[in-house]
């Protein structure tokens, strides 16, 4: 709660200093009869001036008190715990914590309690400095921005270069955020390759990785689980494949169709539907695969004297396609409806045919972007994890044949992250390797199809 | 002029000579209706053998849309509907039995904005050819569009760069291009609207120069919203306001001594 007031004020800080300036602007406009901006964007200034400076004292405080208190507390835990064997500073801070928070199991020791009580006495006046500090920054910043205005000052550039600054700071967080996800995969990674020779996982045949493999570096007990990673890009592959199958021609004759031949009632009703697709939950899916189309598929199968496995890569992939049909169908139709109707009108005006246009003209010309509708389908394909799992099972076959169980490298990860697991041990640390070579994988798709879009462009633009 | 022809004249009220000895294109009492609003009015028109004729007015009084009758684009116009006959050498090319394909090559059209297609400049030209069968082997092609270029005047500027994008050309040479790919099909008829809108003057005047040679070969329609120019492309031209034809004649007659006031109004610059 102590938060939320105190944002609250420096907001209500910020908002004074906003009609400040408009009303300096105002007594400027009437002694002068110049302004170099509009009014409000001298608020604006005198405001944005207030408010951002406090925000970062404020999360500095916040974020750093913490970290500070954990420094602090050292000092209150009596020496011979600290000197025990099996002491451990994290555990120690998250029993103080709790403590604090009134989260207490049993009866804590007494150094734990008297910890707490001082942690809490620093809270406290955290909070109160924070405050000072805060409000104080808010109105001298504010104050500075709130001098700066007078008739010459160009408010608007001023305004318009902070806001540009914010700009560049999102797009600096999301840049950020990618980069700080490859690396904690990469170290991962790097812990898993000292571990397991990096060919064995790229070029190995057999994933198997039940039995414990951390063992087998140093014991000789060589070959109990193997992580030949082969199997399963071939599975992600294969049922990513069949996926496409379905997709993209479905997908793209039904985004022709909505664009080029249905009326407009008729695309007004067609279009949501198929875009309903896309929010059926993949959960929802993959029991659709797992109980209706994969018996459905052995059972068709037997009657021809096909052996189907009731898990099977193409009762994953049929269903899988179906779920990506709108991200192609509805993103190509855009892209279609997009091509001018100058181009179609020269190709009715020299005698084509409507599916002479608009196989010769509409959809070259809509080209890049029917291919970043596949590309992002087939991003969407290799992720896809829920269907793959309750679907195609997780024998991690290598084999071409869509009718055996395969598993993808999704489903691994899935599997060997989910429940209790030694987190030091190279089956843990395999799904890092997994993830790491996906996403590279997948980079490198995007970044072939954003170089296919740009020739096509080149080209036709 | 046949009996049919007097007999059409009492009903309607063209000023001047709709009708020509040598028409290719007869429009006989055309109506053309936007959903339920009318945009041509009971207009009758012949177009003569390799005349060039020019369809004038202000913005709105339906000269491109009837001139998008010519070649039935208005069919792809879901509203749109045309009532009245149009024939092409007798045959009329709204009767059930036509099929537009044929029609289309046989009667040509450029568009007021330069759109060439994002393919490159020969396969620009050779499109039409393609589509309709003309050539029997890939040097005939090469023959087609070669001689399309140069009777469009852009032969001696493209022919190092046929395999580059069409649309990498200026405005006035993409619109030479649209014309050579107009013609590449051998039409009889080419409608032209507003082909020189979104050009420069000396652009404008190269496409002018062409359409005077492409004259002495083809019939050509042509729309536009410059007197100066239908005065200089043109021998006949025809007044349109409101969706009806007010008058027709020599293009000298009617920039000169215009005999309707309407008429008048417009090439004094009083209404437009």
């Amino acid at each position: 709660m102590f938060n939320l007031y105190l944002l609250f004020v420096i907001i209500l800080i910020s908002l004074l200093f906003y009609f400040f300036g408009v009303n300096n602007a105002k007594k400027l406009k009437l002694q002068n009869n110049k302004l170099h901006s509009l009014k409000h964007y001298y608020g604006f200034f005198a405001l944005l001036y207030s408010l951002l400076p406090s925000l970062g004292v404020y999360f500095i405080l916040t974020i750093g008190d913490d970290i500070l208190f954990s420094n602090m507390i050292k000092i209150y835990i009596p020496t011979d715990i600290i000197n025990s064997k099996d002491f451990n500073f994290t555990i120690a801070l998250a029993q103080i914590n709790n403590s604090v928070d009134g989260l207490i199991f049993g009866t804590p020791p007494a150094w734990v309690i008297n910890a707490a009580n001082i942690w809490k006495s620093w809270v406290i006046k955290s909070h109160i400095i924070t405050s000072i500090l805060c409000i104080v920054t808010s109105l001298i910043s504010g104050y500075l921005g709130y001098s700066k205005i007078n008739h010459n000052f160009r408010s608007r550039n001023a305004v318009e270069k902070i806001v540009i600054s914010l700009l560049a700071i999102s797009s600096i967080i999301a840049i950020l955020t990618t980069v700080g996800i490859i690396f904690s995969v990469a170290f991962e990674s790097i812990r898993f390759f000292a571990l397991i020779p990096i060919d064995e996982f790229l070029f190995g045949t057999v994933w198997n990785p039940q039995f414990e493999g951390a063992e087998r570096a140093g014991s000789g007990q060589e070959g109990l689980s193997q992580y030949g990673s082969l199997p399963l890009f071939a599975g992600t592959f294969l049922i990513s494949f069949i996926a496409l199958c379905v997709s993209v021609p479905i997908g793209l004759y039904s985004a022709v169709y909505l664009s080029e031949y249905a009326s407009k009632k008729e695309r007004a009703f067609f279009k949501p539907l198929l875009e309903i697709l896309a929010g059926v939950p993949t959960v929802v899916y993959g029991f659709f695969a797992a109980l209706t189309v994969a018996p459905f598929l052995r059972n068709s199968g037997s009657l021809i004297g096909l052996d189907i496995a009731s898990e099977s890569a193409m009762a994953a992939g049929l269903v899988m396609g179906v779920m990506i049909i709108p991200f192609i169908s509805s993103l190509s139709d855009d892209v279609i409806n997009a091509v001018p109707q100058s181009l179609r009108d020269a190709g009715y005006g020299l005698g084509s045919t409507k599916s002479e246009t608009i196989l010769q003209i509409v959809i070259p010309a809509a080209l890049p972007g029917v291919v970043a509708s596949i590309i992002l389908a087939v991003s969407r394909a290799i992720g896809e994890t829920m269907i793959v799992v309750m679907a195609a099972g997780l024998a991690a076959n290598l084999t071409g044949n869509p009718l055996e169980a395969v598993t993808t490298v999704t489903a691994q990860i899935i599997t060997i992250l989910v429940g209790d697991q030694e987190f030091e041990s190279a089956k843990t640390l395999s799904a890092f390797a997994l993830a790491l070579t996906l996403i590279i994988i997948t980079l490198g798709l995007n970044f072939f199809a954003l170089h296919v879009v740009k020739k096509y462009r080149e080209q036709y633009e | 002029m046949n009996l049919k022809n007097d007999e059409l004249t009492k009903s309607i009220n063209t000023v001047g000579d709709v009708f020509v000895k040598d028409a290719r294109i007869k429009a006989r009492n055309v109506n053309v209706f936007y959903a339920e609003k009318k945009a041509i009015d009971e207009v009758t028109i012949d177009i003569g053998n390799k005349e060039v004729i020019s369809f004038i007015g202000p913005s709105g009084c339906g000269k491109s849309t009837f001139l998008r009758c010519f070649n039935r684009m208005n069919d792809t116009i879901d509203i749109c509907r045309v009532e009245g006959s149009i024939t092409l050498d007798e045959e009329n090319i709204y009767d059930k039995n036509v099929d537009v394909v044929p029609l289309r090559a046989r009667i040509g059209m450029v568009f007021q904005k330069p759109n060439p297609f994002p393919k490159s400049i020969f396969d620009n030209v050779a499109y039409g050819p393609r589509i309709h069968g003309l050539a029997d082997n890939k040097s005939h092609l090469e023959n087609i569009v070669e001689m399309s270029l140069k009777r469009a005047g852009l032969w001696n500027e493209v022919n190092d760069r046929l395999i580059s994008p069409g649309t990498g050309l200026s405005g006035g040479q993409q619109q030479r291009l649209c014309i050579a790919r107009a013609i590449a099909v051998s039409p009889e008829v080419i409608l032209m609207d507003e082909p020189c809108s979104a050009l420069d003057p000396i652009a404008t005047a190269k496409i002018e120069e062409l359409i005077h040679e492409l004259g002495n070969d083809y019939s050509i329609v042509i729309v536009t919203h410059s007197m100066q120019q239908a005065a200089r492309v043109s021998k006949r031209t025809a007044y349109f306001h409101l969706g009806k034809l007010i008058e027709v004649g020599k293009t000298k007659d009617i920039f000169t001594r215009p005999q309707h006031n309407q008429t008048e109004a417009y090439i004094s610059g009083k209404i437009g």
